[in-house]
């Protein structure tokens, strides 16, 4: 099927629609060769500005659409394809490389406040705010993983919530953590994490290892 | 005229009188094929003839979907699997390539002077890509154990971008063991520094060559790479000082070979290396006395405590962290502990992985079989087996002789009685 060309309407539809990650991750890549296209023709004198929006936009949504895949080192290799020119003087790019080194670096308070705290054009705002809840969920099954016992203040920066309510042991960030099983002691101030177990897209085949046996007695054979 | 003649003899099955319909559909749906693989075959030439006129992002692109829609399994090593590599690491679109390197190669193009291997046959419903994907049929470019090489070194490189640590030793392990007829070649001794560079790593420590490397090119390797050798004995004897001064005293050599980044990721990774190694001596330690066993000169128990926590929630330490009221110094790293990961969880990654493997033992077996029938139907085996037929033969009709030397007995004895 041909591909409609790349304009902002058609990026704008992208961006804001709600499909899953990996076909937004599917469509952007097939448009980053129009992209490269439109940049290697950027040096001539009939672009002007509309095609440096354009292409600021569809790198910084690619960018996210990466992050929101949990595709880090390929999200950083995209970085290393986009116009030099471009990547130095476009904020919105400039904003990805802030949030690309806060995630490189695991400084969860740091990403939070990029996502939260930087200007970003509202056609990318969906994505934002996609990406922080990803990367919100994602982090909270790490952190209920990786602790038996966790402070109620470090808990709240992993997870990008208010620290001084965190200190003052407020009764609603308690509750985020509580309602997904974990315990609190207020004896000891401190939160129990229970382990979150992600089970696979794919349901799991029962007869796998008798399968794995056949192929192996085959051979055998 | 290729190409021209190609579409004569294709078309040429289509003339045939008093085709019924459906015979007919197929035959034109078998052109149509026909003629995509021919011009993906012409496409990939032209690529692989003239690499400068293309951008390296398109080039990738295109030479990957061309690839796939050739031969889906990319089960045959072609002279267009490292124009794609050298492209997607020219363009840094690594991840582009990994359709292509996840792949499992069990096959050369077949030789020339074999039924299978002509093109008029390219239009043919084929089961596998190893019947159309001859010498002859110009899908790949002579290839040359360089080449062969080449493809596993760039490939090491595209995993190493993604860091994908144990897909790059696999990739690394293939050129530092090429059994090679003369010499060690210099693509295999580079492969070697970054083989050492990747194992710490991966491993934490150095790990030796795979098992048939043969001992003499291992001495090779360690007398060529000696810098690097010095850097992995400093890494393993968890010495800070000494790691990074011998990074300072070899800077040269890195920056010489491109492993300057790889260097650095090394010093970086000492401290998740060393972590794991305590795991092996103690059940488990307090942030401040981990604190005094990882770094020389005194760090804070937070940013101990900070960077711990890093290490288990990106997985790359199966441990877990006990927080105290107050004090962050209190804060205990526990190696094993039966809270980490639940059972199920285990049990979950342990059946993917096995559907992985079964997955690739299913390929590694339908691909055995291919090379079974190949080597079967190949010159070779038919001469040996023509040898071995009149040897046997030889050998049978020794008796089938003595037996007609009996005859002759006989009919000496027949005389005789005449």
């Amino acid at each position: 099927m041909e591909l409609p060309p790349l304009t902002m309407e058609q990026l704008s539809q992208l961006v804001t629609s709600n499909a899953p990650p990996s076909q937004l991750f599917e469509a952007l890549s097939r448009y980053e060769l129009q992209a490269c296209l439109i940049s290697t023709g950027g040096n001539s004198s009939n672009t002007g500005s509309g095609d440096s929006t354009l292409l600021s936009l569809f790198y910084s949504s690619f960018f996210l659409v990466h992050l929101l895949t949990d595709q880090v080192s390929e999200a950083r290799a995209l970085t290393k394809r986009i116009p030099e020119a471009l990547l130095q003087h476009d904020p919105s790019l400039q904003n990805c490389l802030t949030l690309l080194r806060a995630v490189w670096q695991t400084q969860h308070g740091q990403v939070y406040q990029v996502l939260r705290g930087l200007p970003w054009p509202d056609i990318l705002q969906p994505l934002v705010r996609r990406y922080e809840s990803f990367f919100q969920d994602k982090t909270l099954i790490a952190v209920s993983r990786s602790y038996e016992a966790i402070r109620l203040a470090t808990a709240a920066t992993h997870l990008g919530l208010d620290e001084q309510l965190a200190k003052q042991e407020d009764a609603n960030i308690i509750s985020n953590f509580t309602k997904c099983g974990w315990t609190w002691d207020p004896e000891s101030k401190l939160l129990h994490p229970k382990p979150i177990v992600v089970s696979p897209a794919e349901p799991q085949s029962s007869n796998g290892i008798r399968k794995a046996m056949e192929i192996l007695g085959t051979r055998a054979g | 005229m290729t190409l021209l003649s190609d579409i004569i003899s294709a078309s040429a099955n289509l003339h045939s009188n008093h085709l019924p319909s459906d015979e007919y559909d197929r035959r034109i749906r078998d052109l149509v094929e026909y003629f995509r693989r021919l011009q993906t075959t012409k496409a990939l030439d032209s690529f692989a003839n003239d690499e400068s006129c293309l951008n390296p992002l398109l080039g990738a692109t295109l030479v990957k979907g061309a690839m796939l829609r050739l031969d889906p399994s990319c089960a045959v090593f072609t002279s267009s699997h490292l124009l794609l590599v050298r492209l997607c690491l020219q363009a840094k679109a690594y991840s582009c390539a990994l359709p292509v390197l996840n792949k499992q190669i069990c096959h050369f193009p077949i030789s020339q002077g074999r039924p299978s291997s002509d093109p008029s046959v390219l239009c043919a419903d084929h089961s596998s890509g190893v019947s159309f994907m001859t010498e002859a049929s110009g899908v790949s470019a002579k290839l040359s154990y360089r080449d062969y090489l080449q493809y596993f070194l760039y490939g090491g490189m595209v995993y190493m971008a993604l860091k994908e640590w144990r897909n790059a030793l696999h990739f690394l392990g293939i050129v530092i063991s090429t059994p090679g007829a003369s010499s060690v070649s210099l693509i295999m001794v580079e492969a070697y520094k970054k083989w050492v560079l990747v194992g710490l790593l991966e491993n934490g420590r150095l790990c030796p060559p795979p098992s048939i490397t043969t001992p003499h090119v291992v001495k090779v390797y360690q007398s060529l790479a000696r810098p690097y050798i010095i850097l992995a004995h400093a890494f393993e004897r968890g010495d800070l000082k000494r790691l990074n001064a011998e990074v300072d005293a070899a800077k040269g050599v890195w920056c010489a070979d491109n492993n300057l980044g790889l260097v650095s990721q090394v010093v970086g990774a000492f401290f998740s290396q060393t972590v794991i190694k305590l795991g092996k001596t103690f059940a488990a330690l307090t942030m401040a006395d981990l604190s005094k066993q990882v770094f020389p000169s005194p760090v804070c128990a937070e940013v101990t405590g900070s960077a711990v926590s890093s290490l288990i929630m990106s997985s790359a330490l199966n441990a877990t962290l006990v927080e105290t009221k107050d004090h962050a110094e209190a804060s205990m790293l526990r190696f094993s502990s039966i809270h980490s990961l639940p059972q199920l969880s285990r049990e979950l990654d342990l059946q993917s992985q096995l559907k992985q493997e079964m997955k690739l033992m299913g390929t590694l077996v339908i691909n055995l079989g291919e090379t079974n029938n190949n080597l079967g139907l190949s010159d070779e085996y038919v001469d040996s087996v023509h040898k071995g037929q009149v040897w046997s033969g030889s050998s049978e009709v020794n008796p089938i002789v003595g037996g007609e030397a009996g005859l002759e007995m006989d009919e000496d004895l027949m005389g005789d009685m005449s």
